[in-house]
């Protein structure tokens, strides 16, 4: 028995020994990434490739988690002893809110010529930034737009509305042919957050919506009603497809490649889920104006990269984002993608893109996204709230006052 | 008869511990260990664990804010619904199934191996597909309802109304847990000493009674450990729900999704760790009642 | 049991109606249990296209494409996962089930006073959340170095897992008859050697069945193999399944024939072990 016992902690002994002691070289370089999608993760392992290339005494590994799992760990890796060196994340405040808690180290000097306006869009900075400095390095964006069936327009000799009036009308002429007008897929909360941002800025524009996600707004402010007042409008109306709560974002993008619902505000990623055969029927347009506004804001989220402030190789760590600024490193990864790369010297992948990026160039104010701009918290209650009003819009009133009990919670909490 | 193998001896009392020293020490390094910490983080303010300055320590706060919240007493709630229907349901039928799938026809063996199957699939998976069967307007469910000519029920949206998402979360639950049940008790059939059935049957005894009195009580430790781990499960419920609710449970919360949307979703691991700890209570409590009363049963026999 | 019901079938002759209710009665069970899986079978032969074409998501297939299975094989690598999850699965399960009889024994078989609290101790430890563990056990290996290492999630597996299996496994020995270890031990045995020579293979049975879980149990772990494993390499099954999950889009049929091929190793075990713990024709011809 004794024996039996002295072998065991012996091999529970020897075996935490032999995990303990591995080969730790010094010139290596971890990267976690969410990109778990196919296309991205293998583009993505292209430029790692290129960089090794380039740099062959450094060994880099990609270590990929799904988005999900990434954003419950991410915490964990940055406060680790063995933090990775690079990790894929976005802009906004759910990157400042890392950079508060010093967990990132600041980038200033990897940007091409050393600042960040030489080669990147200087309206890019303020999300990428904490108290003057920068943590955060801008890889590849998308817009979001309403996305409609042009062969569902077409049967109806309908055109692409320019305001709001125009919208409710051609809402109008399509729920008369028995057809839904928006497709949303509610079971996603994020698509209401969409909703949310391009109603209120539309509204009452950039400025003030970006007070609100700030948490210096009260969401029983007149003007954030007067926003849930139109959201609500088109929910008494019927305008959303019935039973949205059970559809998950992908699914209700079916209702609108089969032509059964008309029109969805969502972001350019909804054409990578279209059947080959449709991707030419589905087109977008610019959010309507509201009420004689001339100027418009667009939701552009941003994915990019920082690096930990317990990185265990912090010099191979900064000379990989130096190559990832590069103009070619961009391109090489956004290209194939057809998505929008940060860096301004990158040409347009192709025609959408290249609508897109006028219309973002347009943009009098360009936000994230209402769950990258806000905490966490206060955009996962903000999302389910919009998502109630649209199920019940007369109890507005209380879901609004409820939500801003929660505001004011979640915003003292964070000082 | 006497099952239950007593060995006192004073003066070789170091004998058990030897056995357990390396289970225990394994156990609390691992699992009781962890526990504790999270217990200290149950006092410790929203996401200050990761704070390099420090953590916060604000006691009592996370819990006082938890008995006022009515998302809560919601989780909790859903939670007593799982509890219930988890020992209901897939005890019984369990029993019932593994006991049918024993009998000594041909092909009962694919049976057992066939019914055995859901639980081998991940979660990710059976959450989705159940999604596809539950959906309102295209679901299997009520496109089979429409079909037998149930118009209104059968336009139900199951997990999208507040009114039946838990009832349909559960039912997918037990789904999942009866093959489970099955497993537990087919090794208990085996374990049945054939003689001590036979020695009822030559008694003469009635059938009804010979199962009564000779198969459930043999059944026992596989009963046992069925109801105590249906208990366990219902309450520690998470994966199914997570799933299908695209991890926004909302009516169909219960106290584990609870946990982890206010943990990782919310970035609060304080406020996490309180329901983490409530329900750890709660779980006891339930658990040491069953326990003990089948621990009482076994010293009287 | 079952030789009972044979017994008093063979006092009279096995009424059709009973055998006819007996298949009726199983395949509509079976049929009913087993449709989400065909579902998931169906998923998993079909292209996004059609998936994404038809509103019926779980409609049969119109076109087979079983290059799914070879894609996400080798494209995707489950084969590498496949590997992985056999190399964390099977030292596990040896050895929880090895160190859990080891304290079910002790906790079955003597009496001492802090026996029942350990057994709720041992219980205890199931009753708690996981995912409030993550971080805990995360910084823990983070601490003792043995984060992102086969061995630290094997050791952790055989942890985490011995409240249950110890639960269950005395649950099961109590039910051995003590006159089995009073006749070795008047002989001289030690207990070590009656743990070995005598419980242990009386325990099969309950042993199998449970390792047939267990194996299950482990190989579907997504949870502690996320938070304690981040190289690639080192990945199981359920986490290269999570992986295909995008950002936003999800590729049901990859996954679909990713969790097929997943399921394929619990159910080779639970074929392989069956007849440990599942009465079958081998037990005996009825007693005469």
């Amino acid at each position: 028995m004794k024996r039996l016992l002295f072998f065991a902690v012996l091999s529970l002994v020897v075996m935490g020994l032999l995990a303990a002691c591995g080969p730790k070289t010094e010139k290596e370089l971890v990267i976690n990434s969410y990109m778990s999608d196919q296309a991205p993760k293998e583009t993505f392992q292209k430029v790692v490739d290129e960089f090794q290339k380039q740099n062959a005494a450094i060994k880099v590994t990609v270590n990929t988690t799904a988005h999900e799992q990434f954003k419950t760990l991410l915490g964990s890796w940055l406060t680790s002893k063995d933090a990775p060196d690079v990790v894929t994340w976005f802009a906004g405040y759910r990157m400042q809110a890392f950079a508060a808690k010093g967990l990132l180290e600041p980038i200033d000097a990897v940007f091409p010529g050393g600042s960040f306006e030489k080669e990147f869009p200087a309206a890019f900075k303020p999300p990428a930034s904490y108290k003057g400095k920068i943590y955060f390095m801008p890889q590849s964006w998308y817009w979001w737009a309403v996305y409609y069936n042009k062969d569902v327009f077409a049967k109806l000799n309908l055109t692409p509305p320019k305001t709001w009036d125009e919208f409710l009308a051609l809402c109008e002429r399509v729920k008369k042919a028995k057809l839904s007008p928006i497709a949303i897929g509610a079971k996603d909360t994020w698509t209401a957050g969409g909703w949310f941002d391009y109603m209120d800025t539309a509204v009452n524009g950039g400025p003030f919506h970006q007070q609100l996600t700030m948490g210096d707004v009260s969401y029983t402010d007149t003007k954030v009603k007067e926003t849930f007042g139109y959201i609500a409008e088109l929910s008494k109306k019927g305008y959303f497809i019935p039973n949205a709560t059970s559809y998950s974002w992908q699914e209700a993008a079916k209702l609108l490649f089969d032509g059964k619902a008309a029109m969805y505000l969502m972001g350019q990623f909804i054409k990578d889920v279209a059947p080959e055969d449709k991707k030419p029927v589905i087109d977008f347009f610019q959010f309507p104006y509201v009420g004689g506004r001339t100027e418009y804001a667009v939701d552009t989220p941003t994915d990019g990269f920082m690096v930990p402030v317990n990185a265990k190789h912090k010099l191979a760590a900064k000379k990989f984002m130096a190559f990832l600024a590069t103009k070619e490193a961009q391109e090489m990864f956004c290209k194939p993608l057809g998505r929008l790369a940060a860096n301004v010297n990158v040409p347009v992948p192709n025609a959408d893109a290249e609508r897109g990026l006028a219309m973002v160039k347009g943009a009098s104010f360009a936000a994230q996204f209402y769950d990258r701009d806000a905490p966490e918290e206060m955009a996962a209650k903000g999302m389910n709230a919009i998502i109630d009003i649209m199920a019940t819009p007369d109890k507005m009133d209380d879901i609004l006052a409820a939500l801003d009990k929660e505001r004011e919670r979640i915003y003292a909490e964070l000082k | 008869m006497d099952r239950v193998g007593i060995i006192k001896r004073e003066k070789v009392w170091w004998v058990p511990w030897a056995f357990l020293a390396l289970p225990l020490l394994m156990y609390l390094i691992w699992v009781i260990g962890p526990i504790l910490v999270s217990l200290y983080y149950s006092i410790t303010f929203k996401d200050s664990i990761f704070y390099p300055k420090g953590v916060r320590v604000v006691w009592l706060r996370n819990f006082i804010r938890l008995a006022t919240d009515p998302q809560f007493y919601l989780a909790l709630k859903n939670n007593l619904i799982w509890l219930a229907f988890f020992v209901i349901v897939p005890v019984p039928l369990g029993l019932f199934i593994a006991m049918m799938f024993n009998l000594e026809y041909k092909g009962s063996r694919l049976y057992k191996t066939l019914f055995y199957l859901p639980m081998t699939l991940s979660f990710t998976v059976i959450g989705t597909i159940w999604a596809w069967i539950y959906h309102p307007d295209f679901g299997a469910l009520n496109t089979f309802l429409r079909l037998l000519g149930f118009e209104s029920l059968g336009s139900t949206p199951w997990i999208g109304d507040k009114r039946y998402m838990t009832f349909a979360l559960v039912f997918v639950g037990v789904w999942r847990q009866v093959p489970y049940v099955m497993i537990l008790y087919l090794a208990g059939l085996k374990g049945v000493p054939v003689e001590l059935v036979e020695a009822a049957m030559i008694d003469g005894a009635r059938w009804g009674q010979r199962f009564r009195h000779v198969v459930i009580p043999l059944l026992a430790p596989a009963t046992v450990v069925a109801v105590t781990i249906s208990i366990i499960d219902s309450l520690r419920a998470f994966d199914i729900i997570y799933v299908m609710t695209n991890t926004k449970a909302r009516a169909a919360e219960v106290l584990a999704t609870y946990m982890y949307s206010s943990a990782f979703h919310y970035q609060d691991y304080g406020y996490g760790s309180a329901i983490a700890v409530v329900q750890f209570i709660i779980t006891l409590g339930f658990i040491l009642i069953y326990v003990s009363n089948v621990l009482r049963n076994e010293l009287q026999q | 049991m079952e030789q009972v019901m044979v017994k008093k079938q063979s006092g009279k002759r096995r009424r059709p109606a009973l055998v006819a209710a007996f298949y009726v009665l199983s395949t509509l069970l079976v049929a009913v249990w087993l449709m989400p899986l065909v579902i998931a079978l169906f998923t998993s032969v079909k292209s996004m296209d059609e998936l994404m074409g038809n509103a019926f998501m779980w409609a049969p297939p119109r076109k087979w494409i079983w290059q799914n299975f070879a894609e996400v094989w080798q494209r995707v690598g489950m084969s590498r996962y496949v590997l992985n999850t056999f190399i964390i699965t099977v030292p596990s399960v040896l050895g929880t089930l090895f160190v859990s009889s080891l304290a079910a024994f002790a906790l079955a078989f003597y009496q001492f006073r802090l026996n029942r609290t350990l057994l709720i101790m041992f219980i205890a430890g199931m009753l708690i959340p996981f995912q409030m563990l993550m971080i805990p056990v995360f910084r823990l290996s983070d601490l003792v170095g043995l984060r992102d290492s086969y061995p630290g999630v094997i050791l952790f597996h055989v942890a985490f897992q011995l409240g249950f299996c110890t639960f269950f496994l005395r649950n099961f020995m109590k039910q051995i008859p003590y006159a089995l270890m009073e006749a070795p031990r008047m002989d001289g045995a030690s207990d070590f050697l009656i743990y070995r020579r005598v419980i242990l293979p009386l325990s099969i049975s309950s042993m199998a069945a449970l390792g047939v879980l267990e194996f299950t149990w482990i190989w579907n772990d997504l949870l502690w193999s996320l938070v304690l494993l981040q190289r690639d390499v080192l990945k199981p099954v359920t986490l290269g399944l999570a992986n295909m999950q995008g950002e936003f889009i999800s590729n049901y049929n990859m996954t679909a024939a990713g969790s097929i091929i997943a399921a394929a190793a619990p159910l080779l075990v639970f074929l392989v072990f069956q007849r440990f713990f599942i009465s079958g024709l081998t037990v005996g011809a009825v007693k005469g």
